[in-house]
C-alpha cells in the first residue's frame, strides 16, 4: 500500500471496475493484470486507450464503454449499495478471509449483509444438498448442523430451499452463526419462504453475501459459480443427500480442486434420492459420513458431548418439566430417525390417543417437530439430549 | 258436470293439499287446464288423453276444463295426473262415484297404467292430517303410503283399476271398451307385462326396477383394515362427536377402504330422525316398493364427477341432493382434489347452517343438510409428500398450493386430520388382526350416548362455544395447557373451542366425566395445521 489516499482511491477503482456489467471474476482479472491496477485501468479507459488491449482481453463493447464512463457512473452503481446497506469486501481490505485463496477465478469483490468478520472465523463447515430432500436427508442435515454449530463452527450454505434452507435453520436454532451465499444480488437475495431466515441470520451474527452487484439477477450460470465461494469460506464441505445432477456436487467438485476435504452421507444402494451421493464417494477422494460422531472425529475436533448438551439446557422456567416415560420413549425413536404417527404406534404398542398426546407435549417442548405428518428432531433433541438408543459400535455417540 | 277430487303434491319436504276440479261441458273440444303452468300443462294434457282412451274409455269430444286449486301454490311432480283422470271420467258421466270419499295419486302412463311417484310419504301425511284417511296410490308406492299411520293406502294398478274403486259398489261405471293391445315393451329396467282380455283384468304391473341405491356399496368391516392405527383412532373420535374429518394420504394408502367401513360404525338413528331421513328419502324418489323406515344412518359417497345440482338439489323438480340424503349421516368425498371448485363450495352452506336454501324459476325450498363431512386427499400431486424415505417431486410451494386448492373451501370447517402412509404388505401380513367393526360401533355409539345425554340430545360437534366450555370442565393445570397450545397454534376463540369440541369426545371414548390434559393433548394432535408456517417448510 503506498498511502492510505492512493489506497483508497485503488480501492474505489476496484469497487467501480468490478461493478462494470459484463466484468465479472474473469475479465476483472485480466483488466488488473493488464493495466497494473483498477485505477489504470479505468484512467485507460477514459483516455481512449482501451480499445485494442480491451478487444484482445475479451472484453465486449458495452463492457469497454461503461469502464470509460469511469468513476462518476460507477458512483450511480454505488448508490444500489447504500440504499440496500450492504457492506463491500476486496482482496485489498485486511478482513478479506484467507480461505478464498484457493478459489478460482477469485471474485474481486464480496457484496454483504451482516458482519463481515464471520467470513473469518476460526471454524467454518459448509452443508448443502438437493432442493428436494426427503425427511430422513433433512433430519440429517439438521443433526449435523446442530452438532458442527454447537461446536463453534459456522455452517455455509447456499439459501436454496431444502437441504440449504434445513441446514441454515438448525445453525441458528443451536445458537450458531450462519453464512448463506446467494447466486444473486440482494435485491433478490433467494427464496421468499426465507425471507426470514435472512433476518434471522443476520440478526444471529452471521452474513449473507453474493459476489453479484445487487442489481443482478440470478440466471443460468450463477448458481454453480456461487458455489466455488460456498465451498471456498469453508474448511470442508458435507454433502447430505443429492440426486444424480444436483448442484450441491458442483460444490463438492469445487472443494476438492480447492484441496478442502469433502464429507458425503451415502444413502442406500440404487435409491435414486442419494445417487449422486454415492457416484461422489465411488469416484472421489470424499469420504462417507458414517456418523455425526465420526464426522466430528474426521474433522479433528474434540467431542465433549455432555459439555455441548449443556448448552442446550432449557431455559429456567421450563426446568421443572420432565419427560415422562412415554415422551422419553417417543423422544429415543424419533432421535434416531423420523417417524409418523403411526409408526411410533406400532412400534410402542400404546394407543394412539396416548401417542398423540405425548407427541403433542413433545412439539410444545420444542423437541419434535411435525412436517406433512411425520415427526422429526428438534431443538435439544438434535443435540442429542435425551439418551438415544446405544450403538452397536463401541464408540458412543 | 262437474267433478271434485282431491290430490296432493310436494312442497320443499312437506306435501301441500290440491282440489281438482273437472267441468265437461258442451262446446269446441279441447281440455283446458288452469293452475299449471306452462309445460306441464300440455304434458298433463296429453298423458291424460292417451289414458283414457286406452285404458278403454272416451275421451269427451266437448270443452273440459280442469282447475287445479289453490292456483298459486307451485305444482311440481305429476301426481296430480290420476286425479285428472278420474275426474274427467267422472264429469263426463263415465264413471259416478259410489264408495266412500278417496283421495287419489300417481302418474299416469300413456297405456293407462299407474306410475310410482316420489314424495308419497309427505304427501300422505298431509292428506291423513286434512282429514282423508283413503288414498289410492300406485301400487308401487302402497308400502310407502302405508308407512304414516292413520292412512289406508289403496293400491291401484292402473285408471280402470281406480275407476272400480271410485264407483265402488254402489256406483256406476261405463263398461270399458276392449283394449288396445299394446306391444310389449322389455328394456333394461322396465317390465311391464300387459295381459289383456277384459277391463276387469288386474294387470299385473311390476314397479320399474332400478330404483336408486344408498350409494354405499357392501360395506367393509374394520378389521379388514389392518395397520393405520392412527386414522381408525382418529376415525372413532370423530364419529363420537360428529366431526369433520380429512384423511391425508398417497393412493393404495387406505383410505378409500377405511371410509367404506364408515356405514358399519355409525350409530342408528333415533325415532324422529329415522322420520326425516326416510321423508327426504322419500321426496327424492329413493323410497322403493319395499318401503320403510329407514334406521341406517345414512352414508352418501358421490364420485368426484357429480354436478352441482346433484350435489346440492335442485333441477326441474327441486330434488334434494347428496347434501340432503346424507341429513344426520356422512358425506363421503373421496379424491376431494378431483371435485369441482364450485361444488365443494356450495358445500360451506350445509356445513355451516345444517340446511341448504334453493331458489330456481319453479319455486323456493329449503330442506335440511345437517351432515358430518368425511373427505380423502391425496397430500400433492405426487403423494409422496411427508413420506420419510421416499423424495416428494413437488415442491413445497407446490405442496402448499395443492393443499389450498383442493381443501381451501372446507379448510375452515374440517376439524380433525390424519395421514395415512401405504404400509408394505410384509408388514401387513405380519400385523395382528384390528378389532371387528361390530367392536368398535358399540364403543362409538357409548361414548355418543354420553355426550348426546350431556348435551341435551346434541353431538359435541353440534354445540355452541360457551356450551362446550361448559361441557369440558377443565381444571387449572388443562387450561394453562390449552393457553400455551393456542398460543403456539395461535388459535383462535373458534380453534380453541373446535379444539376443546375434538377433546370432549376424546374423553367421552375414554370414559371421562371431563376433559383432562392427555384427552387435551390427543386432540390438540389431530388438529389440521392450517397455516404451514413457511420457514418450517424451508427447513
Amino acid at each position: 500500500m503506498i498511502g492510505d489516499e492512493s489506497a483508497a482511491a485503488e480501492r474505489a477503482a476496484w469497487l467501480a471496475l468490478a461493478a462494470v456489467p459484463g466484468i465479472g471474476a474473469v475479465l476483472f482479472a485480466r483488466l488488473v493484470g493488464a493495466f497494473g491496477s483498477a485505477r489504470a485501468s479505468l484512467e485507460a479507459a477514459a483516455a481512449g486507450q482501451l480499445g485494442g488491449t480491451g478487444r484482445e482481453l475479451g472484453i465486449p463493447a458495452p463492457a469497454r464503454r461503461a469502464i470509460a464512463e469511469g468513476l462518476e457512473a460507477a458512483a450511480t452503481r454505488a448508490g444500489a449499495l447504500a440504499e440496500l446497506g450492504l457492506w463491500t469486501l476486496t482482496p485489498l481490505d485486511a478482513a478479506w478471509p484467507g480461505r478464498l485463496a484457493v478459489v478460482a477465478e477469485l471474485p474481486p469483490v464480496l457484496y454483504g449483509w451482516g458482519d463481515p468478520n464471520v467470513l473469518s472465523a476460526p471454524r467454518a463447515i459448509a452443508i448443502v444438498g438437493t432442493r428436494r430432500p426427503t425427511l430422513v436427508g433433512r433430519a440429517l442435515t439438521s443433526r449435523i448442523a446442530t452438532a458442527v454449530a454447537l461446536r463453534e463452527a459456522v455452517v455455509v450454505s447456499g439459501l436454496a430451499i431444502g437441504i440449504d434452507g434445513a441446514a441454515h435453520a438448525a445453525c441458528l436454532a443451536a445458537g450458531g452463526r450462519t453464512v448463506a451465499v446467494i447466486g444473486a444480488g440482494h435485491r433478490s437475495p433467494g427464496p421468499t419462504a426465507h425471507r426470514d431466515l435472512v433476518r434471522r441470520a443476520i440478526d444471529g451474527g452471521g452474513a449473507v453475501v453474493s459476489e453479484l452487484h445487487p442489481d443482478l439477477p440470478a440466471s443460468r450460470g450463477t448458481f454453480p459459480r456461487r458455489n466455488r465461494i460456498i465451498s471456498g469460506l469453508a474448511d470442508a464441505t458435507v454433502i447430505v443427500e443429492a440426486p444424480r445432477r444436483s448442484g450441491a456436487l458442483i460444490t463438492g467438485s469445487h472443494a476438492l480442486e480447492q484441496g478442502r476435504p469433502l464429507f458425503v452421507a451415502p444413502g442406500r444402494p440404487e435409491d435414486p434420492a442419494t445417487a449422486g451421493c454415492l457416484d461422489l464417494l465411488a469416484e472421489s477422494d470424499a469420504r462417507p459420513v458414517a456418523s455425526i460422531a465420526h464426522l466430528i472425529d474426521d474433522l479433528g475436533w474434540e467431542r465433549q458431548d455432555s459439555v455441548l448438551r449443556a448448552r442446550l439446557e432449557p431455559p429456567e422456567e421450563e426446568r421443572g418439566w420432565l419427560p415422562g416415560s412415554v415422551e422419553q420413549e417417543l423422544a429415543r425413536i424419533v432421535a434416531a430417525g423420523p417417524a409418523t404417527l403411526d409408526a411410533l404406534v406400532t412400534r410402542t404398542g400404546l394407543p394412539p390417543g396416548t401417542v398423540a398426546g405425548a407427541l403433542t407435549l413433545l412439539q410444545l417442548r420444542g423437541w419434535v417437530r411435525p412436517m406433512h405428518g411425520t415427526y422429526l428432531a428438534a431443538g435439544p433433541l438434535l443435540a442429542g439430549r435425551v439418551g438415544r438408543a446405544a450403538p452397536s459400535r463401541p464408540r458412543s455417540a | 258436470m262437474l267433478a271434485t277430487l282431491v290430490t296432493a303434491v310436494i312442497d320443499g319436504l312437506a306435501g301441500a293439499l290440491v282440489r281438482v276440479e273437472v267441468d265437461v261441458a258442451p262446446g269446441l273440444p279441447g281440455c283446458h287446464i288452469v293452475g299449471l303452468p306452462d309445460a306441464a300443462l300440455s304434458e298433463a294434457r296429453e298423458r291424460v288423453r292417451a289414458a283414457i282412451r286406452n285404458a278403454g274409455y272416451q275421451y269427451p269430444a266437448s270443452r273440459i276444463t280442469v282447475n287445479l286449486a289453490p292456483a298459486d301454490r307451485p305444482k311440481r311432480g305429476a301426481a296430480y295426473d290420476l286425479a285428472i283422470a278420474v275426474g274427467i271420467l267422472v264429469a263426463s258421466g263415465q264413471l259416478r262415484a259410489g264408495g266412500e270419499a278417496i283421495a287419489l295419486l300417481g302418474e299416469v302412463s300413456l297405456d293407462g297404467s299407474l306410475l310410482p311417484v316420489p314424495g308419497i310419504l309427505p304427501m300422505v301425511a298431509t292428506l291423513v292430517r286434512a282429514g282423508y284417511g283413503r288414498i289410492g296410490v300406485p301400487r308401487p308406492n302402497a308400502a310407502e303410503a302405508g308407512l304414516v299411520t292413520g292412512a289406508t293406502a289403496i293400491p291401484l294398478s292402473g285408471l280402470d283399476d281406480a275407476a272400480r274403486v271410485v264407483a265402488g259398489s254402489r256406483g256406476r261405471r261405463a263398461r270399458a271398451a276392449h283394449l288396445q293391445v299394446p306391444v310389449r315393451v322389455s328394456g333394461p329396467d322396465r317390465q311391464q307385462v300387459i295381459e289383456t282380455a277384459g277391463p276387469d283384468a288386474d294387470g299385473a304391473r311390476r314397479a320399474p326396477a332400478g330404483v336408486a341405491l344408498d350409494g354405499a356399496s357392501d360395506p367393509v368391516d374394520l378389521s379388514e383394515v389392518r395397520g393405520q392405527p392412527a386414522a381408525r383412532w382418529a376415525l372413532e373420535v370423530a364419529l363420537v362427536g360428529g366431526h369433520n374429518l380429512l384423511l391425508v394420504g398417497p393412493p393404495g394408502a387406505g383410505k378409500t377402504l377405511l371410509a367404506r367401513a364408515i356405514p358399519g360404525l355409525l350409530p342408528p338413528l333415533d325415532e324422529g330422525e329415522a322420520i326425516e331421513s326416510t321423508v327426504i328419502a322419500s321426496v327424492a324418489g329413493l323410497l322403493g316398493p319395499e318401503a320403510r323406515l329407514r334406521r341406517e344412518r345414512p352414508f352418501r359417497s358421490p364420485h368426484h364427477t357429480c354436478s352441482y345440482a346433484a350435489m346440492v338439489g335442485g333441477g326441474p323438480r327441486l330434488a334434494p341432493g347428496e347434501v340432503s340424503l346424507a341429513h344426520r349421516g356422512v358425506l363421503f368425498l373421496d379424491e376431494l382434489g378431483e371435485f369441482d371448485r364450485f361444488v365443494l363450495d356450495a358445500l360451506r352452506q350445509p356445513v355451516e347452517e345444517g340446511r341448504i336454501a334453493l331458489a330456481r324459476a319453479s319455486g323456493q325450498v329449503v330442506y335440511p343438510a345437517r351432515i358430518q363431512l368425511v373427505a380423502a386427499m391425496n397430500p400433492c400431486r405426487c403423494g409422496f409428500s411427508g413420506d420419510p424415505e421416499r423424495a416428494c417431486r413437488c415442491s413445497p410451494s407446490e405442496v402448499l398450493r395443492y393443499q389450498r386448492r383442493v381443501s381451501g373451501p372446507l379448510l375452515d370447517r374440517l376439524d380433525l386430520r390424519v395421514e395415512l402412509r401405504r404400509v408394505p404388505s410384509e408388514e401387513l401380513l405380519a400385523m395382528d388382526d384390528p378389532e371387528p367393526s361390530a367392536v368398535v360401533a358399540a364403543r362409538i355409539v357409548n361414548a355418543r350416548a354420553r355426550s348426546l345425554l350431556r348435551n341435551g340430545g346434541r353431538t359435541n360437534a353440534e354445540i355452541s362455544g360457551a356450551a362446550i366450555v361448559r361441557a369440558a370442565g377443565l381444571d387449572r393445570q388443562t387450561r394453562s395447557r390449552l393457553a400455551e397450545i393456542a398460543e403456539a397454534a395461535t388459535l383462535s376463540a373458534r380453534g380453541v373451542h373446535r379444539l376443546l369440541r375434538v377433546a370432549r369426545s376424546v374423553a367421552d371414548l375414554n370414559g371421562e366425566p371431563v376433559v383432562d390434559e392427555p384427552a387435551l393433548l390427543a386432540a390438540a394432535s389431530l388438529r389440521d395445521p392450517r397455516e404451514a408456517d413457511p420457514s418450517a417448510l424451508a427447513a
